[in-house]
């Protein structure tokens, strides 16, 4: 079986080393053409009536990977050779070609050329890495069109010019994708074709469309070598550029080397840079680094203006404080001296696909069809990307998605690729769409698969899991859930009852994810890949198949249920004597809704067990609740909204702020307290491998917007612990009675996210959770929409000795990248659920313009930020109209936090409130946006 | 990192259940009383066996049985980056002492009360599954010598990685931090004498990994089997009719 | 450790007399020997010699390191010897050492020439990258797996068959990073730097057993010998290096009469090493 053969490889890992491996040649590498006698069929995958199979050259995978996704390409080779070369260059289109070879859809098959026998080449004396794969390509089409016969035509598709030419000599068909795709005859493939760059063929094709007169824009990017003798001698810094969300001029890198973060200033310093990307960074000049003073948003010339948008939750959504008074106040002068530099080279792009909208022009006259137009992206952090198109008309008012091809010196934009069309801007639909696709949401249907993981419907407890010694039976308690209207995924149920000893027995009754969904299936990994269902306004794409989430595993009433279950003996003071973790059933006599629940404890003539029930809990549960708050826990307001949705049309019809009632207290108390019981749980069975959610302290830095507005009304924070915090924000009154909540949602704004870490990796002292003022929190009580709570109700399982560990958890750096990529979906289903609710607050008030009431948060040179707390959105209410760059009539008063106009008869100042107007205008056609103006008392 | 790619090969063009290309050779060195080469893959070894004879330190000898003795060493060129390799440290002891206590649970050893027996294995190269290889080729050198034995002794390693069960796992295979079971059989009696295992595995997956590497170990036997089978010929065929 | 009786013995030198040693050979001839290149893939270079029952491995490994500052125009070559127990049990642990040291000595002596750098085998210059700041640094390790006698000269064939096989990756210094510290180097994928070996000598041990010298001696004729003179000869028929050992003392014309045989011995050495290096090395690439 074994054909041996070893062969040198050389690679350099500082030392020089020689590298010796095996490599052993096959005969069992089959073709995967199901025409074919010779090779096993059995794992073919080309379809039997293709005429014409391609085989692809790196460069054509590596540059045209849009194209090869459209259905028109089919019947593909793709060469082991090519697979690894795609890999070294570009992980991305590496990972995308690999999914195009296991979709059962598509036609594509591996070949493993670099094993087989016949294919394999072995480099020569003076011949390059890359001729040398060149050559493997052209000896592996050889042999399929030798292999195969006259039953099929072979096509080698390479856009290297020498390729090409070496092909055509050596008696193989070989054609260029330019000229492969036009001869299909579908002209809108052809937008999908990335330009090529000069030295490829087919560049006479390509007229340069751009003035003669080209002027070098950017600073040419240091070759390699330098970038890494640079790096070495630490005048070069490397790190992955962020950009500010709010503000695409200004970046960041943080810089190991000189352990803080370097900014970057406009797009000349970013030099062609795009988030994501870890570049090389040079340092400015320490006099050069105050420039932020003098380079205000508005200098560059596609200046784009804030738009409205949600109040922020955490600082992580909030705008960085990069405001011009920074410096001014509190004395914090070191914070003016922060690094500044700019990029001089790129060491790893990060581009990849954007949604947005072509920039509105003239149709061009003539010229063959073909238009050059400016694609502007929905991330505002990304630039501008010229891409050429022959079907501009049908573009002009669409979403698209644009890929980034290359990015020149000379050119003020880079250029890219039309990739595929979403649907019309403005539409709902599109909208959701595009919210989706931006936060790199899967919304497609489950695959066959992970449904066929699912237990067969319609299902029943059975009588095993009856029978099972280690699932204690609660069908005969009390156990009800409390949930928002019309909640169809339970996962979280309750009972409390009185013990003979006056003590109470409580109860928190989770939904056995894990009875159904088993590690390593379908199923768990699908799950594990979207690690939260994501709730948008007008639907919810689940982490789960629906029959899980709506009927097995959900707590409904009067059905027997699974359920892991947390149960602790309390004393009437809510201490905990005792606390017991076990599987169950359950059968709930109650699905509440939290307006239900409440209006039970209301009303004083009920006198039933469960409304006595829950009595009881509300008691113990505003115990709990108080003696959180007393150890320092912050009770921070949020500006969430409520939309109420049309059942037909899915229009928004009213919004509002989301009102908080005590049934809502209630259970999320209980829910925090079993969370913080298995925490402490599966931390003692599992030190190192246990999943735990942290609360980083927010820093001085980020308080400091914060505590500038307190400054200006007059208020002293006390922000050294959360305690303090939360004891100066209770005293925080002022005169009306929205105060309060106002300073809440400000400090809100000012904390960094919660995070999901493996206890391995850090500290005891760090595990802290802030917000909640406790020393271990997790999350244990939503299984059915949080994949971070099944992996709990595992580590909990393995615990109790009920089930043993998955391997995963032996593997901390699978642990690891599973925690982050579980912060990763989060952070993005909240972004997505944010941009839902613009979406849909846009679309409400498109047909009603209106008055309302709204706070100034921030001062501006040319007006101020304003916070409409009804509909729980802020944006920019400007004093002097655009472009006249607010100078002359207006001046800002830092220290006091006031616009004052120049004769003083006007001010403004910091929390104030002001009326304003709400409409959407369309500056721009089919660019419609929200804009707030102020209402002249 | 991907070791076995999507197509069932890895990295150096094998399939999980597949070894390495294996040879033996009987007489390697010329004044020993018995030695072999050994070879799997890229890992080679050199086996020489001195005795049963007088012992040297008479201190240590044992009135009814021999006293087998074992020294394990690598070439300082052996491994990728070169380096002096200090005689007698951790590692060479460590391993001396496993092929040791493997090779003299086969040697009848009572049958030679008050002798020695040397067994040293030197390691030109090193590319993964050393112990393996040094204790195949020790089997070699042992029968090469005459040495009476129960049953021939034969190696092989298996590791997991990507959730697949490895035979054999090669240099790079073994570096990859997952788990590597050597295990070491008597294969006519059926017997384990010698198991490994630096990882953490379930039960039910090293029992997987286990059975692969034994295996190994019994395809190893019919290959050791084979080679002195022709070297007897060889010799027979030297002594003429 | 080679126990032989009287008569043995006798037997042995009697033999050396009547130029007709015990296995058959002439007093100048020496056993037929075999080449094998490219043994140890992971080094730069590698050679195994037998010899007879002699059989030793010489590998070549390539650093890149700083020269010396008192030679900034030279790389460094460093030679060192194994002795592995498996070619005999003496060699267990540190009983090999002394052997080691000794071999190692002397073929720095035959092959490198002296400190200066003058007299060695291969251009030391060529190993040079950046004058006074980075140079190859080669490790000559020999290794002897069995041990049959004359283990200096089958050493000496191994290195020479293992250099002519070296192939050393060829260096790029990148452009502008000079300075202080160790410039950066860029190592070519597929190029490399072959040595002239032309110039590397050969070593012919002639040892004195009775009154009568032998060359390329057994384990047994080694062990009656009154003194041994090992002598490495170049291409060009330079003497390049003299080593005596072996407690008897020697007349000085003797010494030069030795000389003068090794010096014709070595001729017919050179020839048949180089056409079994070369037969070794076309063996290898066609494999």
């Amino acid at each position: 079986m074994l054909q041996s053969k070893s062969f040198v490889r050389k690679t350099k890992q500082g030392k020089v080393v020689k590298v010796v491996r095996e490599h052993y040649l096959r005969d069992d590498i089959y073709c995967g053409a199901s025409i074919c006698k010779v090779c096993d069929s059995s794992t073919a995958r080309l379809s039997p009536s293709a005429s014409t199979i391609l085989i692809l050259d790196t460069n054509v995978v590596l540059n045209q990977i849009d194209l090869l996704e459209n259905p028109a390409i089919d019947d593909v080779v793709v060469l082991s050779v090519v697979l690894e070369e795609v890999k070294n260059k570009n992980i991305s289109v590496y990972n995308r070609l690999r999914t195009l070879c296991s979709n059962s859809m598509r036609k594509f098959f591996v070949f493993s050329n670099e094993y087989h026998k016949d294919t394999y080449v072995k480099q020569m004396a003076g011949e390059s890495p890359n001729d040398r794969n060149d050559r493997a390509i052209r000896v592996a089409t050889q042999w399929y069109q030798s292999h195969l016969g006259a039953a099929a035509r072979v096509l080698l598709i390479t856009n290297d010019r020498e390729n090409k030419r070496k092909a055509t000599e050596e008696g193989i068909s070989a054609e260029t994708v330019e000229s492969y795709v036009k001869a299909l005859g579908q002209p809108g493939l052809l937008d999908l074709l990335v330009q090529p760059a000069p030295e490829d063929v087919g560049m006479e094709e390509v007229e340069d469309l751009r003035p003669s007169k080209r002027k070098v824009i950017y600073s040419e990017h240091k070759p390699m070598s330098e970038i890494t003798s640079g790096l070495h001698r630490g005048i070069y810094h490397q790190g992955k550029l962020r950009v500010n969300r709010y503000n695409p001029f200004e970046a960041y890198v943080g810089s190991e080397s000189i352990g803080d973060e370097i900014i970057i200033y406009g797009r000349g310093n970013m030099n062609r840079a795009f988030d994501g990307d870890v570049v090389a960074v040079e340092l400015l000049p320490q006099d050069q680094w105050q420039e932020e003073k003098s380079l205000s948003i508005a200098d560059e010339e596609d200046e784009e203006e804030e738009d409205v948008h949600l109040v922020p939750s955490s600082a992580d959504d909030a705008p960085r404080n990069t405001d011009l008074a920074q410096g001014s106040v509190g004395g914090t002068k070191a914070v003016l001296c922060r690094p500044s530099g700019r990029v001089v080279g790129i060491i790893k792009r990060n581009w990849h696909s954007y949604c947005g909208s072509l920039e509105p022009m003239p149709m061009p006259a003539g010229n063959g069809g073909i238009a050059h137009a400016l694609f502007v992206s929905k991330d505002r952090r990304i630039p501008k990307i010229r891409i050429q198109t022959r079907q501009l008309g049908n573009l002009l008012d669409k979403r698209i998605i644009v890929a980034v091809d290359s990015w020149d010196c000379l050119s003020r934009y880079p250029s890219g690729h039309y990739v595929r069309t979403i649907g019309e801007i403005g539409d709902r639909d599109t909208e959701s769409e595009v919210v989706l696709i931006e936060n790199d949401i899967n919304s497609r249907p489950f695959s066959l698969q992970v449904l066929a993981c699912l237990p067969p419907l319609p299902w029943s407890v059975s009588s095993e899991d009856l029978a099972n010694p280690c699932r204690l039976d609660l069908r005969h308690v009390c156990v009800f859930s409390v949930d928002p209207p019309g909640c169809k995924d339970i996962d979280d149920a309750l009972h409390c009852t009185t013990l003979p000893n006056g003590n109470f027995e409580v109860g928190v009754h989770i939904a056995d994810v894990t009875n159904f969904v088993h590690p390593g299936t379908p199923l768990d990994d699908e799950a594990a890949q979207r690690g939260t269902s994501v709730y948008l306004v007008e639907r919810r794409i689940d982490m789960l198949p629906k029959p899980l989430t709506e009927d097995i595993c959900s707590l409904r009433s009067d059905v027997e249920r699974l359920a892991f279950s947390v149960i602790w003996e309390m004393t009437p003071q809510a201490e905990i004597i005792s606390t017991k973790y076990t599987k169950s059933i359950i059968k709930s006599c109650a699905a509440l809704s939290y307006i239900e629940a409440q209006a039970r404890m209301d009303d004083s003539r009920l006198m039933d067990p469960l409304t006595m029930d829950l009595r009881n809990m509300n008691a113990l549960a505003k115990v709990m609740r108080l003696r959180r708050i007393e150890r320092g826990a912050l009770t921070l307001a949020s500006a969430e909204v409520k939309f109420q949705i049309d059942t037909e049309t899915h229009d928004p019809l009213d919004i509002g702020m989301y009102q908080i009632r005590e049934a809502n207290q209630m259970v999320e108390e209980f829910m925090l307290a079993a969370n913080v019981s298995v925490a402490e749980k599966i931390l003692k069975h599992f030190p190192l491998c246990s999943l735990l959610r942290r609360h980083p302290s927010p820093t001085r830095e980020m308080l400091e917007p914060l505590l500038r507005t307190a400054a200006a009304v007059g208020l002293n924070l006390d922000v050294s612990s959360s305690k303090a915090l939360a004891d100066s924000l209770d005293h925080a009154v002022g005169d009306d009675p929205y105060f309060n909540k106002l300073i809440r949602i400000l400090a809100t704004r000012c904390m960094t996210q919660a995070v999901y870490f493996c206890s391995g990796d850090l500290s005891p002292p760090e595990f802290h959770h802030y917000g909640l003022a406790a020393p271990l929190y997790t999350h244990f009580t939503s299984p059915i929409r949080r994949y971070a709570d099944v992996i709990v109700h595992r580590l909990l399982a393995a615990s109790l000795g009920l089930y043993k560990l998955p391997t995963i958890f032996q593997d901390n750096a699978q642990l690891t990248s599973t925690a982050d990529n579980l912060n990763y979906r989060h952070r993005n289903a909240q972004m997505a659920g944010r941009a839902s609710v613009e979406l849909h607050t846009l679309i409400y008030f498109r047909k009603r313009p209106t008055d309302t009431e709204a706070r100034i948060v921030k001062i501006r040179s040319n007006g101020f930020i304003v916070f409409v707390p009804k509909y729980g959105i802020e944006g920019p209410v400007y004093l002097t109209p655009r472009g006249e760059k607010g100078g002359g009539e207006w001046v800002v008063d830092e220290q006091q936090q006031k616009v004052k106009k120049m004769d003083g008869s006007i001010s403004y100042s910091v929390l104030q409130t002001v009326m304003i107007h709400m409409e959407v205008v369309e500056p721009q056609p089919n660019r419609p946006k929200l804009e707030l103006a102020l209402i002249c008392r | 990192m991907e070791f076995v790619s999507p197509e069932g090969l890895r990295l150096d063009g094998r399939r999980p259940m597949e070894m390495r290309q294996i040879r033996g050779e009987i007489g390697a060195v010329a004044k020993a009383d018995g030695s072999a080469f050994f070879e799997m893959g890229n890992t080679k070894v050199i086996a020489a066996v001195y005795g049963p004879r007088e012992v040297e330190n008479r201190s240590q000898q044992i009135s009814d049985q021999a006293l087998v003795r074992c020294e394990y060493t690598m070439a300082n060129f052996s491994t990728g980056d070169r380096m002096r390799k200090p005689k007698g440290d951790r590692r060479s002891t460590e391993i001396s002492l496993v092929i040791r206590q493997t090779m003299e649970a086969c040697i009848l050893t009572h049958l030679m009360p008050r002798s020695q027996i040397d067994i040293f294995v030197q390691v030109l190269q090193a590319d993964g599954g050393t112990r393996s290889a040094c204790i195949n080729a020790a089997t070699l050198a042992l029968a090469d010598a005459g040495i009476p034995m129960r049953d021939l002794v034969t190696s092989c390693s298996a590791g997991y990685l990507n959730s697949t069960p490895l035979l054999d796992l090669n240099y790079v295979e073994d570096s990859a931090g997952g788990p590597d079971v050597t295990v070491g059989i008597l294969p006519k009696l059926d017997k384990v004498t010698l198991l490994q295992m630096d990882a953490k595995l379930p039960m039910d997956i090293f029992e997987n990994v286990m059975q692969l590497a034994i295996e190994g170990c019994k395809a190893i036997a019919n290959y050791i089997r084979e080679v002195l089978l022709e070297n007897t010929k060889q010799l027979e065929y030297r002594r003429g009719p | 450790m080679v126990g032989l009786s009287v008569g043995e013995k006798h037997f042995i030198q009697g033999g050396i007399a009547q130029d007709l040693r015990t296995d058959g050979r002439r007093r100048l001839t020496y056993r037929p020997f075999n080449v094998e290149t490219g043994v140890i893939p992971q080094a730069n270079g590698s050679a195994r010699v037998r010899l007879g029952g002699t059989d030793v491995i010489a590998s070549v490994k390539a650093e890149l390191g700083k020269p010396s500052p008192s030679q900034p125009d030279k790389g460094k070559v460093n030679i060192y010897v194994d002795c592995s127990p498996t070619a005999a049990p003496m060699f267990e642990g540190r009983g090999g050492e002394e052997l080691s040291t000794e071999l190692s000595g002397a073929l720095q002596h035959c092959l490198l020439g002296g400190k200066s750098g003058a007299g060695a085998g291969i251009d030391l210059s060529s190993l040079v990258v950046v004058e006074g700041k980075v140079c190859w640094d080669l490790y000559i390790d020999g290794l002897v797996v069995s041990s049959d006698g004359n283990l200096l000269d089958a050493l000496g064939a191994a290195i020479k068959a293992a250099l002519t096989n070296t192939g050393i990756p060829k260096v790029e210094v990148a452009v502008g990073a000079s300075g202080d510290g160790l410039p950066e180097v860029d190592i070519s994928d597929d190029e490399y730097l072959q040595f002239d070996t032309s110039g590397v000598p050969v070593i012919v041990t002639l040892t004195k057993v009775g009154r009568h010298y032998i060359v390329d001696a057994t384990l047994e004729e080694e062990s009656q010998m009154s003194s041994a003179v090992s002598v490495s000869v170049s291409g060009q028929g330079r003497i390049c290096g003299l080593i005596k050992r072996g407690g008897a003392g020697l007349d000085p014309s003797v010494i030069l009469d030795m000389i003068s045989v090794a010096k014709h011995v070595s001729e017919q050495l050179m020839n048949k090493l180089d056409s079994e290096i070369s037969a070794a090395e076309a063996f290898e690439e066609e494999s």
